[in-house]
């Protein structure tokens, strides 16, 4: 049987158990109220059969007297015969209140019966006379019969009164026990009820919150119901959905996160493919041609163009090489000289740049063409639209556990807002840059390979020239880089 | 709040349960009194006190005495009969008791033919002994065992002695008498004409007069009217005292006239402590009452066989209004 069946089954059994005893109890009372009142009416029915034998005992001694047949005879016989019996019934109703009453009353009996014989006696013998005064006799006897029973009625009527005002007293405390156990009985069904109910509702209304609670999205809460019912198993059953789902959110998140990376790098490949693409022309043929250039520009005595085209030709090697291996700094630093002295050749005076080198901190590795592109940016936005030219001051500075690189420029600064889409990898900025790599590039890769995404910083006030920070640890964060090795 | 609640809930329930349980302890446990069972034993030596003055101080002291020594000597006693002189009711609870084989009767004497025949012929048919208390009737007419009581002739004398002694040795004494002549007052008056005797110039008028209030003040007035000079009144039957004091004061002043009654009359007390009468003569109802059914119980376990039928006579005196005053 199931458990609320079975306390439903218990609540209906308690209330019908109550009433049956209540019921049994009153029925056993008015069972025995019936009983009293039987007995003393037996009294007064007895007491009166008395009385109405005893005067039609007289009126057929009377008959008798008058037409002696034997069927009066039988008469007079039948009701001594009744009056027999009844004085052995009357003797049972004594008590100590009527003892005395009731031994005359008995006597009395006797004596009609008594009289009543004598009559007979005299009569057939032919004396008239003494049976006329026996029958007188008789007949007053009867009358002292009817009188004492009435007497004797009396008498138990007092006798009985006290117990009349028991009985009296008794139905109203029986009103009140009445009133009295409605009260009871209401209260504690109240009570029980209230404590049934709730031992239902509360696993229930438990239930209901933790549902609440899943559907709001908090999968972390446990589900706990301390009843020991259908409603536990199903809190039970609830949970191990709850703990299901919360399983298998978490795979899906992962999923999710994979799929992301997997995104990312499919649209890094595609850039690189296209890069390919662009840079199909055979670069040896390049080179051999910038060579063949430069010795000619050199042996023509042009010794300036002869260095401009072998910087040209370094860059463009350490480009196509370099791109994606580890560099130290300074071959960083080289690369990025070629390419300042390119660029002076084509700004001349409008591009001053200044360079302040912590030269211990050179031997650091760092992924190829991080600087120059940052360095090109500056020279792109600060330097190219500028009439008067521009001002870039880089420095290489030691902080403790990281290297700090800094580019600073006095263009016109940048807008926060395309601060944000760099720092968020979004902005295409290969646009106009020599190596077709660009500041969000750059972001990128460093941010990959210093393993956290704190790596760079720009600074810009409008007008006044932008500030960009790199830094670059010291030691690799081998455990972080690891980590983002598995990522992927 | 919570604590609140749940003291409140059990007060409420021990309240609740106490008046429950002791609403259910009134019901389930009845204190009906029904009368006490008597052992189913037949009763022994039943006796019956009869008396036509029921509820009169006299009798009142003649049946207490009766049931302290009924109580006493454990008889079981009844106290029957009727009310101011009902003389038919008085027979019938006679002939019931002679009916209900009572194991002894004890009655007040009443001289009529009815008594006589109930007590001689009914009663010893019946074997029922018969004892006659304060008022006897002939010893030879009635089959009664004895008599326990004043004897009533002294009493006359009594009277009679201090009627001399009150008024002298000359007057005329009207003597009140019952028409029906009983015993008891024949025997007073028995007593006082044979004192009076002894004294000449005492002339005595006997008067019957009966027994309602009326016909007594008639022939109190009657007499008064006769006999002028009368000095003193006897009321022989002492129930006639008050209705006659009463006639004399419509005519005169009371004082002048010596008034004599017995006490087995309610009123004649209170008579006697207004001065209305001159003296009564005070019997002991009390020792009557025990003595008769001591006597009875003697009889009917054989100890004193047979009785004295003279009579076993209690104690009588003169009580006189002075002392009373």
């Amino acid at each position: 049987m199931s458990s609320i069946q079975k306390k439903i089954w218990v609540l209906a059994v308690v209330v019908l158990l109550i009433m049956a005893t209540i019921w049994i109890s009153l029925i056993y009372y008015n069972q025995k109220m019936q009983d009293q009142y039987n007995e003393i009416l037996e009294r007064y029915l007895v007491m009166n059969e008395v009385t109405s034998t005893s005067q039609q005992m007289v009126t057929a001694l009377n008959n008798y007297l008058i037409d002696p047949t034997s069927d009066n005879y039988g008469v007079i016989d039948s009701n001594r015969e009744q009056i027999q019996q009844m004085k052995a019934d009357v003797i049972d109703l004594k008590h100590a209140e009527n003892e005395f009453a009731l031994t005359n009353y008995v006597n009395l009996m006797d004596s009609l019966i008594e009289a009543a014989d004598r009559s007979l006696l005299s009569h057939p013998e032919g004396e008239t006379e003494n049976a006329r005064n026996a029958l007188t006799e008789a007949t007053h006897i009867s009358n002292y019969i009817s009188e004492m029973t009435l007497t004797l009625i009396d008498t138990e009527l007092k006798t009985y009164d006290r117990f009349y005002r028991g009985i009296i007293d008794q139905s109203e405390e029986i009103k009140q026990l009445g009133i009295w156990l409605l009260l009871l009985i209401t209260f504690l069904l109240l009570l029980f009820t209230y404590w049934f109910s709730l031992r239902i509702t509360q696993p229930v209304e438990k239930l209901t919150e933790a549902a609440g609670e899943i559907s709001k999205g908090r999968f972390d809460l446990k589900v706990e119901v301390d009843s020991k019912d259908e409603i536990a198993f199903l809190a039970k059953t609830f949970d191990h959905m709850r703990i299901n789902i919360n399983n298998l959110i978490t795979e899906i998140q992962q999923k999710a996160q994979l799929e992301k990376e997997l995104q990312q790098s499919k649209l890094l490949l595609r850039e690189s493919q296209l890069r390919s693409l662009q840079s199909q022309i055979n670069p040896h043929f390049l080179f051999n041609t910038l060579n063949t250039l430069s010795k000619k520009a050199y042996m023509e005595g042009s010794e300036e163009t002869s260095d401009l085209l072998v910087s040209v030709a370094g860059l463009l090697r350490y480009n196509l090489k370099h791109l994606d291996k580890l560099m130290t700094l300074n071959d960083e630093m080289k690369v990025l000289h070629q390419y300042m002295d390119i660029q002076k050749a084509r700004y001349t005076d409008r591009l001053t740049f200044h360079t302040s080198v912590d030269e211990s901190c050179l031997d650091i590795q760092i992924p190829g063409l991080t600087l120059q592109p940052i360095v090109e940016n500056a020279v792109i936005h600060a330097v190219e639209p500028n009439e008067d030219g521009g001002v870039i001051w880089f420095r290489i500075i030691d902080g403790e556990d990281r290297v700090i690189v800094e580019v600073e420029d006095d263009g016109p600064g940048m807008p926060e807002e395309k601060i944000k889409q760099i720092m968020a990898e979004q902005l295409d900025t290969t646009k106009g840059h020599a190596t077709g790599i660009g500041l969000s590039n750059v972001v990128k890769r460093l941010r990959l390979f210093n393993g956290f995404d704190d790596v760079i910083q720009i600074e810009s006030c409008f007008g006044r020239g932008t500030k960009v920070i790199i830094h670059i640890l010291k030691e690799r964060g081998v455990v972080q880089l690891d980590e983002t090795t598995n990522r992927r | 709040m919570r604590k609140i609640v749940i003291i409140v809930t059990a007060i409420t329930s021990v309240v609740l349960f106490y008046f429950t349980i002791d609403a259910a302890v009134g019901v389930f446990r009845p204190d009906w009194q029904l009368p006490e069972e008597s052992d189913k034993e037949p009763l022994s030596n039943r006796i019956v006190l009869i008396t036509q003055e029921l509820d009169t101080p006299f009798w009142d002291k003649v049946s207490s005495g009766a049931r302290e020594q009924a109580e006493k000597g454990g008889a079981n006693l009844e106290i029957w009969g009727s009310y101011g002189n009902n003389q038919k009711d008085f027979l019938k609870q006679i002939e019931i008791a002679i009916y209900s084989k009572v194991d002894g009767i004890i009655v007040q004497g009443l001289d009529t033919e009815e008594f006589t025949e109930l007590t001689k012929v009914k009663a010893s048919s019946y074997g029922i002994p018969i004892i006659t208390v304060a008022n006897d009737v002939p010893m030879d007419e009635s089959l009664r065992r004895t008599y326990v009581g004043s004897n009533q002739y002294l009493a006359g004398k009594l009277i009679a002695r201090q009627l001399i002694v009150d008024m002298g040795t000359s007057g005329e004494v009207v003597l009140l008498l019952d028409r029906r002549k009983e015993y008891y007052q024949e025997q007073r008056l028995a007593g006082i004409q044979d004192f009076v005797e002894g004294f000449p110039n005492v002339q005595i008028i006997e008067a019957e007069a009966g027994n309602s209030r009326e016909e007594v003040m008639a022939k109190t007035k009657d007499l008064l009217n006769k006999y002028p000079n009368a000095d003193a009144f006897i009321a022989v039957n002492a129930n006639f005292a008050g209705d006659m004091i009463e006639e004399i004061e419509r005519r005169s002043k009371v004082e002048p006239y010596y008034i004599y009654s017995f006490d087995d009359d309610s009123r004649s007390l209170t008579l006697l402590e207004q001065g209305k009468l001159d003296g009564i003569i005070e019997q002991s109802p009390k020792k009557m009452g025990e003595q008769s059914v001591e006597l009875m119980m003697e009889w009917l376990t054989n100890e004193t066989v047979p009785l004295n039928l003279e009579g076993y006579l209690t104690d009588i005196q003169m009580i006189k209004a002075m002392d009373v005053q």
